[in-house]
């Protein structure tokens, strides 16, 4: 008994002594710890990757900004991450996962002093705030691409679950292939799995089986899909990272690049000079938020020189995805003549527009 | 080494018994030979032990994470260990959860207006009923000779997240105006959520989890029932010819060992989300039967092994952030310290 | 039900089955030796990260293949060490196995995530094209798709026409008798782990270098357990195996084929149904007490020493 006692005691002295000698080491005081939370891989050229390649802008931007970064946070992870993220000094966190939602704010309500940015979710509070793009506007030029790049008139796009704003992106898509190019129908198919890429690759088998010949996606990670699609000579819109393109040196057409660079090194910047403040943000093309990917050589110019001009006039307000009339796949009309949707009904969608091959649940 | 390890293996038994000296080898055993895998990582094995151990015993939080973490372990570890006294071989604790959390789930998104007084008991019975009937069926299959339970429970393993899944992007699936449908149940009501302690997240389901430890221990050691159980698990022919109810026995087992994960499922949802998603657990349906396989089926040895896991997870999430170790890697950790077992050295060679 | 459809969905079973066939006739192996193994999760796992960081760093997908044969060969060997000369419980080495596949297997491919491959050619099937309705990608697979069934006769071949398999099959039955009767007990079972390691491996390879073309962490989605399942389906029957592995194949295909072409049957059902089915039939087969399992399989054999 006496033993274990000893024992327990040198334990306890040997942490007092670390502990002193970890603050002694940190006494070099970096400007802004930043910790951020990914779901998946920080190189997937994907969803993951797009907030990765951003907060290495960040640090390059800024100088003195220290990044914390765990990759693969489980949802029943997320909470503890956040809580030692903050006990190694991190002022700002970056909870990338859409299920990280709640476990940020519960964090947050204990944390007044941390600022925490949750990418896609609705919940906002004073040291909590909201931002995403406006995927579900933007993907109407990636539909335009692909309708006119088309031979045999069917497009496909796979989805990891089906979620508002990811119906929302695959209506954008189709309406925006539909303007060019009537005759288009889009294949819609879900995986029900983040990450299962032998599934994924199989789903982009289905759609080309099925005669789809321009695929994108909205997964995590698009590597399985674009490699399938590519090997199979078909063409390739990629999302999320502009890093996907390497994959597809044929058939990539262009892609929809989530860019989140400028919005957060500002926002850091913010929190350093004590300015941040909180909100519900929604950007797009004109907000950077979203960027044109560079077009892949099987392109032809007049369809380059057609989608730079739209994405101006994108730029500029001119031009709107969800004008009404719209039909559903049932043929109601959802959005009625006259009628515009913006930012704040993407979240909405749980019906598909007319022409698009697939369910919405 | 061997020799140097049997004497201090001699020594500690001497001192406290052969479980500690069990559990102290392997642990040794399994953390030098982790230390060697970061080490060919190219990790810094001494800092990451440091870290976990500064991390989890360093401060209140730290600790109280680590109770988090033992809950559903705890929960998970008994349900393969009671029905293993009949020598039932329970692998099926994280289809369990997940139906346990299921029910609960179901009760709490139905009766929002109950009081909490009404409310929690509800959740815990529902919870366990989930669970226990989604065993019970392999229980009964495996009464009537038909098909044993190992096989039964692992593929009901892939079938209860599907069902999660069904009804969260389905009919329970929560619509918040404005934002996306994400696919996870409403929020639970206030009434509906464990009450936590002190201020940190550790919640009901420990004294539920410890709770339910204590009646098992109570049961097969004090009990004639334990004796019995012990009595089929040791020679079931011999049991059967005695004219005891086998089949009851290995339903009503399943039923409660179901149960109890059925409570682990409900008390993480209940106690630490507050709503159902579908990948809420990380496997804790797995490292419970691991635990209970290294405990050898004893409570105590289960709180231990569970206490430990929970450090290996707080280190592998810590690692993660401090080293870029992938959180993944504990698992190797884990499979170490079964192996250590498995390969059986002599000191600490079990009695079974 | 349109004609392409299918199809799509006969040319995609074929293909998502293949890699299912190949664990399933290793664990029948195994099996057929008396040793269950849970751990097939964690040999795929180790094969498909393997299998693509050796076509990333040699540039040859075959490269890739032949490494995952070896790499899961060597690893199922702690498995037979454990089982075999150390007489450990069958479930829990096991377990152990798919821990320290799921573990090893990240930490080997983190390396390699975002690494893409051209993978194994494809060829399709010859004269088809000619076929009203085939489109230029169906019933294109790569080699190891159409070796899978040969692969599967040969397995038969081995197990019951071979002195190599009778063996297998005696220590399988009464591990006691075979060595009664002047056979090495412990080195069969090495050799059928070994087989069985060795087709998982390349199982897991093609997963990620022929199907996927790339790494993710738990790629395998519980592939390695439902070819667990699938031994108990085919009744331990390489060639019957064939037919699990389409049925299982075909489950996950059917669902993305039907989302393809526009139908609706809930996902989350249709992914049940193999595993209901597989309890279904054990069910069927328990009842009327047409189980053929082999008499030793599970136990340890202690007789040995």
């Amino acid at each position: 008994m006496r033993l274990r006692a000893a024992v327990l005691v040198a334990m306890l002295g040997a942490v007092a002594l670390l502990a002193v000698a970890g603050g002694a080491i940190a006494a070099q005081q970096p400007s802004l710890v930043i910790g951020l939370l990914l779901p998946g891989p920080k190189n997937d050229a994907g969803y993951n990757q797009s907030f990765y390649d951003a907060v290495q802008e960040v640090k390059a931007n800024i100088p003195g900004v220290q990044l914390i970064v765990a990759e693969y946070v489980a949802d029943a992870e997320a909470e503890s991450t956040m809580e030692t993220m903050i006990q190694q000094g991190a002022k700002m966190i970056l909870p990338c996962g859409f299920n990280f939602q709640y476990p940020a704010l519960a964090v947050a309500e204990k944390h007044s002093d941390v600022v925490f940015m949750h990418p896609g979710g609705w919940e906002v509070r004073g040291n909590f705030s909201n931002y995403y793009a406006t995927t579900q506007l933007d993907m109407y030029l990636m539909g335009v691409a692909a309708g006119m790049m088309t031979k045999t008139n069917k497009l496909g796009f796979i989805v990891g679950m089906p979620q508002g704003y990811m119906l929302g992106d695959c209506n954008a898509f189709h309406l925006g292939a539909r303007a060019v190019n009537p005759k288009v129908e889009t294949h819609l198919v879900f995986t029900f799995s983040w990450g299962d890429t032998t599934k994924e690759a199989a789903a982009a088998q289905a759609l080309l089986d099925q005669g789809c010949d321009v695929i994108t996606q909205h997964l995590d990670s698009p590597i399985a899909v674009i490699q399938t699609v590519e090997a199979a000579g078909a063409y390739t819109i990629g999302f999320m990272s502009l890093d996907s393109q390497k994959y597809a040196p044929k058939g990539w057409i262009t892609g929809l690049g989530l860019t989140w660079g400028a919005y957060l090194t500002q926002s850091a910047q913010a929190v350093i000079d004590g300015t941040w403040h909180t909100g519900f943000v929604r950007q797009g093309l004109a907000g950077g938020f979203t960027q044109i990917a560079p077009f892949g050589s099987a392109v032809p110019d007049r369809v380059k020189q057609f989608i730079l001009a739209l994405a101006t006039g994108y730029k500029a307000g001119l031009i709107d995805t969800f004008i009404g009339p719209v039909k559903d796949q049932a043929g109601v009309v959802r959005i009625a003549a006259g009628e515009v949707w913006g930012n704040d009904k993407m979240g909405d969608f749980d019906w598909l527009v007319e022409g698009i091959v697939g369910t919405p649940q | 080494m061997v020799r140097a390890l049997k004497r201090v293996g001699e020594t500690l038994r001497k001192r406290w018994g052969l479980g500690a000296v069990r559990y102290t080898v392997i642990l040794i055993v399994a953390l030098l030979a982790y230390g060697l895998v970061l080490l060919i990582a190219g990790k810094d094995p001494i800092k990451a032990y440091v870290d976990t151990f500064t991390f989890t015993f360093g401060s209140a939080y730290g600790f109280s994470e680590l109770l988090v973490r033992m809950t559903p372990l705890l929960l998970t570890a008994v349900a393969v260990a009671l029905p293993s006294r009949l020598g039932l071989i329970n692998v099926g604790g994280e289809g369990q959860l997940y139906m346990g959390a299921w029910l609960a789930t179901w009760g709490a998104i139905t009766f929002v207006s109950l009081p909490q007084a009404a409310f929690i008991p509800l959740l815990i019975l529902l919870g366990f009923v989930g669970g226990g009937t989604w065993a019970a069926i392999a229980g009964f299959f495996r009464a009537r000779g038909w098909v044993n339970e190992t096989i039964t429970t692992l593929l009901m393993n892939y079938v209860a997240p599907l069902i999660v899944g069904f009804f969260i992007y389905g009919a329970w699936r929560s619509r918040v105006p404005g934002a996306s449908a994400f696919p996870q149940s409403a929020t639970f009501p206030p009434a509906a959520r464990l009450p936590r302690f002190f201020g940190t997240r550790v919640h009901l389901g420990l004294v539920l989890a410890l709770v339910a430890l204590g009646i098992f221990w109570f049961m097969l050691e004090r009990t004639k029932w334990g004796l019995k159980m012990r009595a089929i698990g040791g020679n079931p022919e011999a049991a059967r010819r005695l004219g005891m109810r086998l089949g009851l026995y290995f339903v009503v087992v399943m039923f409660i060992a179901g149960g109890i994960a059925g409570l682990a499922g409900m008390a993480e949802v209940s106690g630490l989300h507050w709503r159902l998603s579908a990948g809420f657990s990380p496997g804790y349906g797995f490292v419970g039967f691991l635990i209970s396989w290294l405990s050898g089926g004893s409570a105590i040895g289960i709180v231990t092994m569970s206490f430990v896991l929970a450090i290996v997870f707080a280190g592998g999430s810590l690692l993660q952030i401090t080293q870029g170790v992938p959180f993944a890697a504990v698992n190797v950790l884990m499979a170490l310290i079964l192996f250590a077992v498995l390969i059986r050295p002599r000191l600490v060679r079990r009695k079974a | 039900m349109t004609w392409s459809l299918v199809l799509g969905i006969v040319s995609g079973t074929i293909m998502y089955g293949a890699p299912l066939l190949y664990a399933t006739l290793g664990e029948v192996v195994g099996q057929r030796a008396g040793m269950v193994n849970l751990g097939l999760e964690g040999i795929l796992l180790v094969g498909a990260s393997v299998g693509l960081a050796a076509s990333v760093v040699t540039g040859s997908p075959w490269a890739g293949i032949a490494a995952a044969g070896i790499a899961g060969c060597l690893f199922n060997l702690v498995y037979a060490f454990l089982v075999v000369s150390r007489k450990a419980n069958q479930l829990a080495s096991g377990l152990a196995l798919m821990f320290l596949g799921t573990g090893l297997s990240a930490m080997i491919g983190k390396a390699y995530i975002g690494r893409g491959i051209t993978g194994l050619a494809r060829y399709q099937v010859p004269g088809i094209s000619s076929l009203p309705g085939i489109t230029r990608t169906m019933f294109s697979y790569d080699l190891l798709v159409y070796l899978a069934a040969p692969v599967a006769v040969v397995v038969w071949w081995l197990i019951f026409r071979t002195r190599w398999g009778l063996g297998l099959r005696a220590v399988g039955e009464s591990p006691s008798a075979a060595f009664a009767a002047g056979r090495r007990v412990s080195w069969a079972e090495y050799q059928a782990a070994m087989f069985c390691g060795l087709m998982s491996g390349i199982a897991g390879a093609h997963l990620s270098v022929a199907l996927a073309r790339t790494w993710t962490e738990g790629m395998t989605g519980g592939r390695g357990f439902i070819a667990v399942a699938l031994v108990i389906f085919s009744k331990w029957h390489p060639l019957r195996a064939i037919v699990g592995a389409l049925v299982f194949g075909g489950a996950v295909t059917v669902g993305l084929q039907l989302q393809a072409s526009g139908s609706t049957i809930s996902p989350f059902v249709l992914n049940m149904i193999p595993y209901v089915l597989t309890l279904g039939i054990l069910l069927i087969w328990g009842g009327a007490r047409r189980l053929v399992a082999p008499a030793a399989l599970g136990r340890v054999y202690f007789g040995e020493e």
